[in-house]
């Protein structure tokens, strides 16, 4: 037998070893472990400022950690800096390439990034007298899905040539190169205490990685299609995943498993984003039907919709306090309820 | 799996001998204490607390005066 042969059945040999040893931790299920929970009351939430201002589809957005604040991108060739309160916009970032896919806020609020078609992150001072350029990061050999700062000095990318890389923004090298997924990177999320990340790719798989030492710790498998949306449990035990398969679905980090499935006959459309409320008991997720819907993460029922975008909602995003939602929209509209 | 050459494949099975090793939690711990964080937070969590909405950045918190 070839080498290639050979090391091919030891992988499919191991994976079947990794689904008998998941099979012996799941000695009980959500359904039980959350019998005694109330059901979570149903959702019903007012528009409360609608963002007009970008001519064409809206891609994606990222509040700032001041709460108040957000970026938003459109394939109008602009990120728009918002104030959420007054719905007044801050600032305007023309881009080189009008192909954006992604934007990100820094959480000191100094910088964003953004990238796309480009197959480049470009990061922005927003502090300098005029919106300066100060990095173009250029190694990837594919779209950039998604961008996350960790800090004014590193910045996280995901990516259509499969690899999430890890970028000091003082050089604007690699820092790390983060290699397993064999299908786009289309989505990334930081764990709340900052040592990993998970990442969602069009291999329908979702990998948990550590920041430092470059390694991929574990692969979540279940859905059937590509995986566009991805979130960090405040807690940092679990994950939540959205996928073109119309379903979104919980992993539980420490049992290293799927454990719940939030999907609804009636739902046919992929999930394009999502987020979660402060408590991760809530997660707003935004679909291709131009929905975003409310589901009680602990239960699995629908407890709400928002629907008012006339066309396929793009990115949802929930600030740092809790207290609203933002949803982003192809038909160039942003909408902050609660 | 098709798409990998040898240093790939290799690189592959050798994160899935990695990825083995962790170390798995059961459900029947892991679950309730996920549910108990969450049941603990969700005081303090806007959607689910309606009092920490009365404070609402969006909403006017006092009528319009004509001036």
């Amino acid at each position: 037998m070839g080498e290639m042969e050979q090391m091919k059945k030891e992988a499919e040999a191991l994976k079947t070893q990794i689904e008998a040893a998941r099979k012996a931790a799941h000695d009980t299920d959500m359904a039980s472990a959350a019998s005694g929970v109330a059901p979570a009351p149903r959702v019903q939430l007012k528009t409360r400022r609608t963002l007009k201002g970008h001519l064409a589809k809206i891609y994606a957005m990222h509040w700032c950690t001041d709460n108040r604040l957000m970026v938003s991108a459109s394939q109008d060739g602009k990120l728009l800096i918002w104030d959420s309160h007054t719905g007044n916009k801050v600032n305007a970032v023309p881009l080189k390439s009008s192909w954006v896919m992604t934007c990100a806020y820094a959480p000191s609020g100094n910088l964003v990034a953004s990238g796309g078609l480009d197959n480049m992150c470009t990061v922005y001072n927003l502090k300098t007298p005029v919106i300066k350029t100060v990095k173009e990061l250029d190694a990837h050999t594919g779209y950039l899905s998604c961008a996350r700062f960790l800090s004014d000095t590193e910045i996280l990318t995901s990516s259509g040539d499969t690899t999430c890389v890890l970028w000091d923004l003082e050089t604007g090298k690699q820092k790390t190169v983060f290699l397993n997924h064999v299908g786009d990177c289309m989505c990334l999320s930081l764990s709340p205490d900052m040592n990993s990340f998970v990442s969602g790719a069009c291999d329908s798989l979702a990998k948990l990685w550590d920041i430092r030492d470059g390694q991929c710790k574990q692969t979540f498998q279940g859905h059937t299609s590509d995986i566009n949306a991805i979130s960090f449990y405040p807690s940092g035990n679990a994950i939540i995943t959205g996928s073109d398969d119309c379903t979104c679905k919980m992993y539980d980090i420490r049992a290293d498993q799927e454990v719940i499935s939030y999907q609804d006959a009636a739902l046919n459309s992929g999930v394009t984003s999502l987020d979660l409320s402060a408590s991760g008991r809530l997660i707003f997720a935004g679909y291709d039907d131009f929905n975003c819907n409310i589901w009680d993460s602990l239960k699995g029922e629908k407890v709400g919709v928002l629907s008012g975008h006339d066309n396929r909602v793009s990115c949802t995003g929930v600030p740092g306090d809790g207290m609203c939602v933002c949803t982003g929209s192809w038909d160039s509209f942003l909408k902050i309820w609660n | 799996m098709d798409e990998l050459d040898e240093t790939q494949l290799k690189n592959h099975v050798d994160s899935l001998k990695q990825q083995l090793q962790f170390n798995r939690e059961k459900t029947s711990v892991s679950l309730p204490e996920l549910t108990k964080w969450i049941e603990e937070k969700m005081n303090e969590d806007p959607f689910l607390n309606p009092d920490i909405l009365k404070d609402n950045p969006w909403v006017e918190s006092s009528k319009c005066v004509i001036i």
